[in-house]
């Protein structure tokens, strides 16, 4: 009578299962999914996917490209990098912190246009000195992010509102009155965006001369990394860490313990929001420099998945986020080098996102298999 | 007699712990067979293997002397073996037949062509089973309008309906009044005379004795023995399941009622939808007093007691702690001012339940030193400490210490754990509210000992039980709730425990 599990299973099991590392087995075998998918893709195509990957990996400044413009290097790639992995990671810690408490945050990508808009209009057509305005553009991202995290914590508290009905009006509305506002008032007439920042204000040095080469440095890079190491000694080991996550868990019993739920919940998001903000600023004052109206960030909804793909982990979050950012400016360079429509390009990144978002799926398949394989 | 279900040298393991060790065990046909045992002590498990929600690692079952693998609960219900489980898998919002025929639904077809579930026809057939064996239900109410003791007769119609021959109760009374245990005595009883076989999973010595024809008794996964219960006393019987002797009757401490600790007057508590649910109550409790507040559940005891710490709303009347009014305090700063609880729901409330054991001993003392600096920053070696301390204090068993998730832990510990960490409160009001249900003898033995040690310490315990016994055994003051009003309040000793039983059912009405 006794069956024995198939082999594709039993390598899945060992693959996911329960056990030690499980949760970053599953975010690796969800990974290698992903580029196994774009490799079927990439045959389909008729291309070598080893070539493929390789390009994407050139292209964004991890392994050397075989020549150079001028003024350019594998350490420029590599800056640039950088200087789009910024928002992604503040964007991706404020959706985790937000989950770690039981809300889900898609209200990200609003909030980054919020606070774009807000240190654009404040400070970025400005004539400050660059030492005021670079901190005061990063203050008023954290203010204005932590405004609006605050006001989807509180409907979700004070009234029982579902937050991610109110984000996505959120998004709409702010999204809808910020384009009213550039469109009257701040347009470029040529490029139909807002009137560019101005240098003082940026969060990102572009064309920076350091060694003969011409650099992207984005100043924020450092205070992204340092939110890191915080939001991960934040959760695990201080007072309000374990509240938070005592208040994902199961808020009957934090209420129980004498935790203020409410207070916990709005404290929450006012972290997720600022971190949001962070995310705002160092991308419409960083790696870009205007707002196209009515267009919201797809960083901002990509940062969910890639949140799960970090496990809701602070370190988690980065790598996931410096992963997915080589793909996203990697295919550029693969696109153009391997003859690949852009939009196929951007299709790879595209899966694995999606396997990044069903990670739980394998990990509750993988337990039920590993369960199956126990009792036969 | 013939038997029916036959177990050879059962073994079940679970990871570091072996749950069924070499287990042979027969099942006659037509009789009632008690399964008695402490938490924990393989009881559940050797239940779900017959009904095939596990596999044996060793061993095999025989079903009417034939060698079964029974691979799944669908394989047990082709060889006629049903089982009620103790939390009742019903549809809330369907009615009684429907949930009754859900999955093996008899189809017609409306002009032969569009087929739908024939629910008249069910209606009819559940209508006659539940007359003939007398478990009177109205096949056409819905299950979310019932109260728990008419849920369970449709969880056993659901299985006479499936034709079950072998039927298994794991531990049925748990969740029902007195009166309503007498009737499903009676159920069960009806259901023998009609040549079924029960299986009855329980801990509670006194329905053994009325009901079951043997005993079959286990201790930590092994099978110690197999009873004739007419010829066995109740004390040999426990003695067997705890592996000791158990006094079943404590004798109290010597002890002197002190100061007054907590006062409550005139209290009224709505629910959300302005249900009054507690009707001005007022008691005062003494130091080195159990008061005890007997009712049939639902009554409006628990929301006494969440009102105390401050769960729910007070809508009238006020609480005083210590000659402190702390009727609008926060339950932290309840917390602060010594009042302990162990409330009725363990998995959603006593316990986050995905937490580690450490992080839930510590779930009311994290954010005071030692255990966080004045940073604010957790000290884990603090917390580990207490957890040590707590754990071999309390005799809480898990997996791997303080580090095990409290999910992965039997219901007793899990208990333990909360009654822990809330004594380690120091507080001088302890409020238990159901501490013993669903726990084993020689588990319920220890929480009434350190009941009466509490109270030898001079603490004031509010008690609230559904189990009559356990409020007769320990109080000192005895309050009856019913409809949410005070029917009496007296000391315990001019009461017997049939005068409390008529005032928990209403029959005297006394002007309070």
């Amino acid at each position: 009578m006794l069956k024995k599990p198939n082999l594709i299973k039993r390598i899945f099991v060992y693959c996911c299962g329960p056990g030690k590392h499980q949760l970053l087995r599953v975010s690796l075998f969800c990974i290698f999914l992903s580029l196994l998918a774009g490799t079927v893709l990439l045959l389909l195509l008729g291309k070598n996917p080893l070539e493929a990957y390789r390009s994407i990996l050139q292209g964004a400044g991890i392994l050397p490209k075989t020549r150079y413009a001028g003024k350019k290097s594998q350490l420029t790639d590599f800056m640039s990098l950088l200087n789009y992995t910024t928002p992604m990671i503040f964007a991706a810690l404020s959706v985790a912190v937000a989950l770690k408490s039981g809300i889900f945050n898609i209200c990200v990508s609003g909030i980054m246009v919020f606070s774009g808009f807000l240190a654009t209009v404040l400070v970025g057509y400005s004539s400050l000195a660059p030492m005021i305005a670079k901190p005061l553009v990063i203050l008023i991202g954290i203010v204005a992010g932590g405004l609006i995290g605050v006001l989807i914590g509180y409907l979700r508290h004070r009234f029982n509102m579902n937050e991610v009905v109110v984000a996505i009006m959120l998004n709409y509305i702010i999204s809808y009155v910020v384009s009213f506002f550039i469109q009257t008032k701040f347009v470029d007439p040529i490029t139909r965006q807002s009137v560019e920042v101005g240098q003082n204000a940026r969060l990102t040095l572009f064309d920076y001369p350091i060694m003969n080469l011409k650099m992207e440095i984005n100043l924020v890079f450092p205070l992204a990394l340092i939110t890191v190491f915080s939001i991960r000694y934040f959760i695990n080991r201080t007072r309000f860490g374990f509240e938070l996550k005592a208040v994902g868990l199961n808020s009957k019993a934090s209420n129980y313990a004498g935790i203020n739920v409410g207070k916990t919940m709005v404290t929450t998001m006012l972290i997720s929001g600022a971190l949001a903000g962070l995310a705002g600023v160092s991308y419409y004052l960083g790696s870009n420099a205007s707002i196209q109206p009515r267009v919201l960030p797809s960083l901002g909804f990509d940062s969910i998945a890639v949140a799960l793909l970090g496990n809701t982990t602070a370190i988690g979050c980065f790598f996931a986020s410096l992963l997915v950012m080589v793909f996203d400016s990697g295919t550029t360079y693969m696109s153009s080098r391997m003859q690949v429509l852009r939009e196929i390009a951007a299709l790879i990144t595209s899966i694995l996102l999606l396997f990044s978002a069903i990670g739980i799926f394998f990990r509750a398949l993988a337990n039920r298999y590993a369960r199956e394989a126990e009792e036969v | 007699m013939d038997t029916v279900v036959e177990f050879r040298h059962i073994t079940k393991r679970f990871p570091g712990i072996i749950a069924n060790n070499d287990i042979s065990l027969s099942i006659r046909k037509g009789e009632i067979l008690a399964i008695l045992g402490e938490n924990g002590a393989g009881k559940s498990t050797l239940m779900s293997m017959l009904f095939g929600m596990q596999t044996p690692d060793e061993g095999e079952i025989l079903i009417r002397g034939k060698k079964e693998h029974i691979s799944s609960p669908l394989v047990a219900n082709d060889l006629n073996i049903g089982m009620v489980h103790q939390h009742f898998m019903l549809v809330e919002n369907q009615s009684i037949t429907e949930n009754i025929i859900m999955g093996i639904e008899p189809k017609k077809r409306y002009l032969g062509l569009f087929p739908y579930v024939d629910v008249q026809s069910s209606n009819e057939k559940v209508r006659e089973l539940s007359k003939h064996y007398q478990l009177e239900v109205n096949p056409e109410d819905i299950i979310e309008d019932l109260p728990v003791s008419t849920r369970q007769r449709v969880e056993i119609l659901k299985m006479l309906y499936r034709n079950a021959e072998i039927l298994i109760f794991d531990e049925p009374s748990a969740v029902l009044t007195p009166q309503e245990i007498e009737s499903l005595l009676g159920i069960i009883k009806n259901l023998r005379e009609s040549g079924k076989t029960i299986i009855l999973i329980t801990h509670k010595l006194d329905e053994i004795k009325k009901i079951a024809d043997r005993c079959a008794i286990l201790c930590k996964g092994k099978l110690v023995g197999v009873l004739d219960v007419p010829s066995t006393t109740t004390q040999e019987m426990s003695a067997l399941m705890v592996g000791r002797d158990v006094s079943l009757t404590l004798t109290s401490t010597e002890h002197t009622q002190g100061a007054e600790v907590l006062r409550v007057e005139g209290l009224t508590v709505e629910t959300n939808d302005h249900i009054r649910k507690v009707d001005k109550v007022s008691f005062s409790l003494h130091s080195g007093e159990v008061l005890a507040i007997a009712g049939v559940a639902g009554n409006g005891q628990v929301e006494i007691a969440d009102a105390i710490a401050g769960l729910l709303p007070v809508k009238e009347g006020s609480i005083f702690l210590d000659g402190q009014e702390i009727t609008t305090h926060t339950v932290r700063q309840r917390i602060e001012a010594g009042v302990a609880y162990i409330p009725e729901d363990r998995h959603s409330v006593g316990l986050v339940l995905d937490f580690p054991l450490r992080e839930n001993l510590c779930l009311k003392q994290y954010y005071q030193e030692p255990y966080s600096n004045s940073r604010g920053v957790l000290q884990q070696q603090q917390m580990d400490a207490l957890a040590t301390e707590l754990i071999s204090a309390f005799d809480i068993r898990s997996g791997s210490g303080a580090a095990t998730l409290a999910r992965s832990m039997s219901g007793g510990n899990q208990q333990k754990a909360i009654i822990a960490r809330e004594i380690n409160l120091q507080a001088n009001v302890l409020m238990f509210v159901q501490p013993t249900r669903g726990l084993d003898v020689g588990a319920i033995e220890t929480i009434h000992k350190k009941i009466d040690e509490l109270r030898a310490q001079g603490k004031a315990i509010l008690l609230i039980s559904l189990e009559l016994d356990e409020i007769m055994e320990l109080a000192d003051t005895i309050l009856v709730l019913y409809n949410g009003r005070t029917q009496t309040i007296k000391s315990a000793s001019t009461m017997t425990k049939l005068e409390v039983g008529e005032y928990m059912m209403g029959v005297h009405v006394e002007k309070a």
